[in-house]
C-alpha cells in the first residue's frame, strides 16, 4: 500500500521548501530554508556572546567565561557576571523584541518602511518617558510603563490620522513621518526644561543604550517577552492569512480588521517595551525583519528569524560601541544608526518603497 | 493686491504682539512710543535689550526659512518640501556640531560657515537619494530620504555629544529652536545672507513657474531648467543656513506657509514669494509669543510650537490627497 499513489498523496501535497514533522498525531511544517537559518542566526548569536562576555576593558579567556555561565567559581566573577552578563541579556531581549515588533508592523502595514522608529512609535515612546524623567514623575522602575504607554499612543494617532476610507501605505508613512518629527521635537523641549544631570540621563536614554543597565531592566523584560510568547504563536499563524489581497482574505472567513488590529498592537507594544528598557535603539526593527526574509526567502517575514537577527544586530553593535571610545562607552544606538540608515537608503534607492514588503 | 495688504497687516500686528506680551506685559500702545521715541525706564530696557532683538530675529528667520520652503517646493516640484523635513536643517546642526567639539568655534557668526556646508551637503545628499531609483524623487521617496539623512545625522550628533559633555550643554538649547535670548548683534551679522538668499531665489521666481509645467516645458519656454535648479537650491540653502544658525532647527514654517501663499495669490512664483515672505515672520512670531504664554513662567521654544501647530497641517494636507503618496 505503501508504494501507491493514494498513499503517498499527503506527502506530496505539502508545499515546496517545507518539510513535515509528525510526533504522534500532532503535525507541522517547517519551512527547511528558515529552520537552517534560525539555527545558523543562533550559532552565530552564541559565538557573539562569548566574545561579548570576554572582550572589555579586561580581556576574560573564553575558558573562564563558560566557568561563570555554568556557575563555577571563577576570578572573572565580578566582571563577567556582574558587569557584563547582565548587560548581554538585555541586549538580547531588547534586539529580539525589537525585531519581532518591527516583522509585526511591517506585515501589517505591508512597507519595510513601516518600521516603529519612522512612524513614530520609538519617538511617542522616547517623548511620553523623557516627560516623565523630566518633571520626576517616575523613578527608573516605572520608566518602561511610560514608554508603552507613549509608544501604543503615537501608534494609534498616525493610525488614526492616516485612515481615510481605508489605509493606504504611502499616507500612513508620511503622516508618520510627520508625527516623529513633532514628537521629536517635545522630546528636545523636555530635555532643555529638566536641569543638566537629566539633560545627560536622557541624552544617552534617547540614543538607546545598554550603558549601565542590566538585571533591573532585563528581568521585567524577560518576563514581559515571555507571557506574551503565546500571542506570538498566534501571530505567527494570523500572520499567513493578511497575506492574501482583502477580498480573498475575507472570502477565506479570515477576520481580516481584527486580525490586523491584533497583530499591529501586538508589534507596537513589543517594540514599546523594547524602548521602555533600553531607549530607542533606531533602525532596528527596521533591519532585522528584511534581512530575515531575504535569509529565509519566505513570503512572510519570520518571526523566529527576526527575533534572533534582532538580538544579534544589537550584541554586534555594543560591542564596538562598548570597545571604540572606551573608556567612554557610546550608545549602542548610535552604531545601530549609523548602519541602519545607509541600509534604508539602499532601500530608497533600489526603489522597494511604496510597494508591499 | 488685498490679499498682500491683509498679510501685511497681519505681519505689523505679530510684531506688536512680540513686542508686548512676556513675562512683563508691555501695553501696545506704549510699545509703539518706546519704539518710535525711545524713552527711558524698565520698558524700555526690556524693549530694546529683549523683546526688539527677539522680535528682529524672529522676522528674519521666519523669512528666510518661508523663502527656503517656497523654493525648495519649486524645485522639487513637490509639495512636502521643508527644509526640517528633508533633513536639511538637521545638516545644519551637524555642521555646527562638528564646529563647536571640533573646531572649537563657540560665536554664532562663527556658526554660520560650517551651517552652510552641512545644509549644502545634506540637501545634495538627499536629493541624489530620492530622485535615484524608480520613479524619481515623489514625496514619499523625498520624506523617507529625508527620514533616512535625518537618523543618520542625528547618530554623527549623539555620539559626539555622549563623548563630549561641554558640547551637549552649549547645543541643546540651540537644537531645540528658538528665537528667545537673542541679540541684536547676531541680526546685525545675519543678514548679509539673508538679502544673497532671497535676491538668489527671488531671482529664479519666473524659472520656478516655468518649472511647474514640467522640465520639458520649462525647456520648450526657454529656461534652463539647470541653471534655475542650481542657483535656486543654493538660495534655499544659505537661506536654511541662515534660519537654522539664528534659531535652530525649526520644522514646518517652509512647509506651511508656501501653501498658504499658494492658496492665498495663485501659483505665481513672483507673488508666493513676497506673500511667502510676510506670513513666514507672522507664523514664527505667533508660534513664539504663544510659547510664551502658554506655561508662564516658562517658555516653550518657538521651534515647538511651529512642530505642534505644523503636524495638524501636514496631516489635513496628507489626508486631502494634495500629496500624490
Amino acid at each position: 500500500m505503501t508504494t501507491s499513489l493514494i498513499g503517498r498523496r499527503p506527502g506530496d501535497a505539502r508545499p515546496a521548501g517545507y518539510a513535515l514533522v509528525r510526533r504522534g498525531r500532532a503535525s507541522f511544517l517547517v519551512h527547511r530554508r528558515a529552520a537552517v537559518a534560525a539555527g545558523a542566526i543562533a550559532v552565530l548569536t552564541a559565538a557573539l556572546c562569548v566574545a561579548y562576555l570576554c572582550l572589555g576593558e579586561r580581556y576574560v579567556a573564553p575558558t573562564e567565561v563558560l566557568n561563570v555561565l555554568f556557575g563555577q567559581d571563577s576570578g572573572a566573577d565580578f566582571v563577567v557576571g556582574e558587569l557584563r552578563l547582565p548587560r548581554l541579556a538585555l541586549g538580547l531581549l531588547v534586539g529580539a523584541a525589537f525585531g519581532v515588533g518591527g516583522a509585526l508592523i511591517q506585515t501589517v502595514a505591508r512597507n519595510p518602511l513601516a518600521s516603529p522608529d519612522i512612524i513614530g512609535v520609538s519617538q511617542g515612546a522616547s517623548a511620553l518617558t523623557i516627560g516623565a524623567l523630566t518633571f520626576g514623575v517616575g523613578s527608573f522602575g516605572v520608566l518602561p510603563y511610560f514608554s508603552v504607554a507613549g509608544g501604543v499612543l503615537a501608534a494609534l494617532a498616525v493610525y488614526l490620522f492616516a485612515w481615510r476610507r481605508g489605509m493606504h501605505a504611502g499616507r500612513f508613512v508620511l503622516i508618520g513621518i510627520g508625527v516623529a518629527i513633532a514628537l521629536r521635537s517635545v522630546v528636545h523641549l523636555f530635555i532643555t526644561k529638566g536641569d543638566y544631570l537629566v539633560a545627560h540621563q536622557a541624552q544617552v536614554w534617547i540614543t538607546g543604550s545598554l550603558n549601565g543597565r542590566g538585571w533591573d531592566e532585563a528581568a521585567p523584560l524577560g518576563w514581559t517577552l515571555l507571557a506574551l510568547a503565546p500571542c506570538v504563536v498566534w501571530a505567527a499563524r494570523a500572520q499567513r492569512n493578511t497575506a492574501f489581497d482583502d477580498g480573498t482574505a475575507t472570502a477565506l472567513g479570515v477576520p481580516l480588521h481584527r486580525t490586523r488590529f491584533g497583530l499591529a498592537l501586538l508589534g507596537v507594544l513589543f517594540a514599546s517595551l523594547a524602548t521602555g528598557a533600553a531607549g530607542p535603539v533606531d533602525f532596528v526593527a527596521l533591519l532585522a525583519p528584511q534581512i530575515a526574509r531575504r535569509l529565509t526567502r519566505t513570503a512572510q517575514i519570520p518571526l523566529l528569524c527576526s527575533a534572533l537577527l534582532g538580538a544579534l544586530i544589537v550584541v554586534a553593535a555594543d560591542l564596538p560601541a562598548r570597545l571604540l571610545f572606551a573608556p567612554v562607552e557610546l550608545p549602542v544606538g548610535v552604531l545601530t544608526a549609523a548602519v541602519g540608515a545607509p541600509y534604508l537608503i539602499w532601500l530608497i534607492v533600489r526603489g522597494r518603497t511604496g510597494g508591499r514588503a | 493686491m488685498g490679499w498682500t495688504t491683509a498679510a501685511a497687516v497681519a505681519l505689523l500686528c505679530a510684531v506688536l504682539l512680540s513686542l508686548a506680551v512676556g513675562a512683563r506685559h508691555i501695553a501696545p500702545g506704549e510699545a509703539v512710543h518706546v519704539l518710535l521715541h525711545g524713552g527711558e525706564g524698565e520698558a524700555a530696557d526690556i524693549m530694546w535689550s529683549l523683546r526688539v532683538p527677539r522680535t528682529v530675529v524672529g522676522v528674519m528667520v521666519g523669512v528666510a526659512l518661508a523663502l527656503a520652503g517656497t523654493a525648495i517646493q519649486g524645485i522639487t516640484r513637490n509639495p512636502i518640501g521643508d527644509p526640517g523635513v528633508l533633513g536639511i536643517s538637521q545638516g545644519a546642526a551637524v555642521g555646527v556640531v562638528l564646529a563647536i567639539s571640533l573646531a572649537g568655534v563657540h560665536s554664532l557668526s562663527g556658526y554660520v560657515w560650517f551651517a552652510f556646508v552641512g545644509a549644502a551637503a545634506a540637501s545634495v545628499a538627499v536629493y541624489a537619494v530620492a530622485s535615484s531609483g524608480r520613479g524619481g524623487a515623489t514625496p514619499v521617496k523625498l520624506a523617507l530620504a529625508g527620514a533616512a539623512i535625518n537618523a543618520l545625522l542625528i547618530s554623527v550628533i549623539q555620539g559626539m555629544l555622549t563623548t563630549d559633555a561641554a558640547t551637549l550643554d552649549e547645543f541643546r538649547f540651540w537644537q531645540v529652536g528658538s528665537i528667545a535670548g537673542r541679540d541684536a548683534a547676531l541680526a546685525g551679522r545675519i543678514w548679509p545672507f539673508l538679502l544673497v538668499g532671497t535676491a538668489l531665489v527671488l531671482s529664479v521666481a519666473r524659472g520656478l513657474d516655468a518649472l511647474a509645467l514640467g522640465d520639458d516645458v520649462a525647456k520648450g519656454l526657454g529656461q534652463k531648467v539647470a541653471t534655475v535648479r542650481v542657483v535656486g537650491g543654493i538660495g534655499a540653502t544659505v537661506l536654511t543656513g541662515v534660519g537654522v544658525c539664528a534659531a535652530g532647527p525649526i520644522a514646518f514654517v517652509g512647509l506651511a506657509v508656501p501653501h498658504i501663499a499658494r492658496a492665498l495669490v495663485g501659483a505665481d512664483h513672483r507673488w508666493i514669494m513676497p506673500m511667502a515672505a510676510l506670513l513666514g515672520p507672522v507664523m514664527l512670531l505667533v508660534s513664539d509669543v504663544l510659547g510664551r504664554i502658554v506655561f508662564p513662567p516658562g517658555e516653550i521654544p518657538a521651534g515647538v510650537m511651529t512642530a505642534l501647530t505644523g503636524v495638524p497641517f501636514l496631516i489635513a494636507m496628507v489626508r486631502r490627497k494634495a500629496v500624490s503618496a
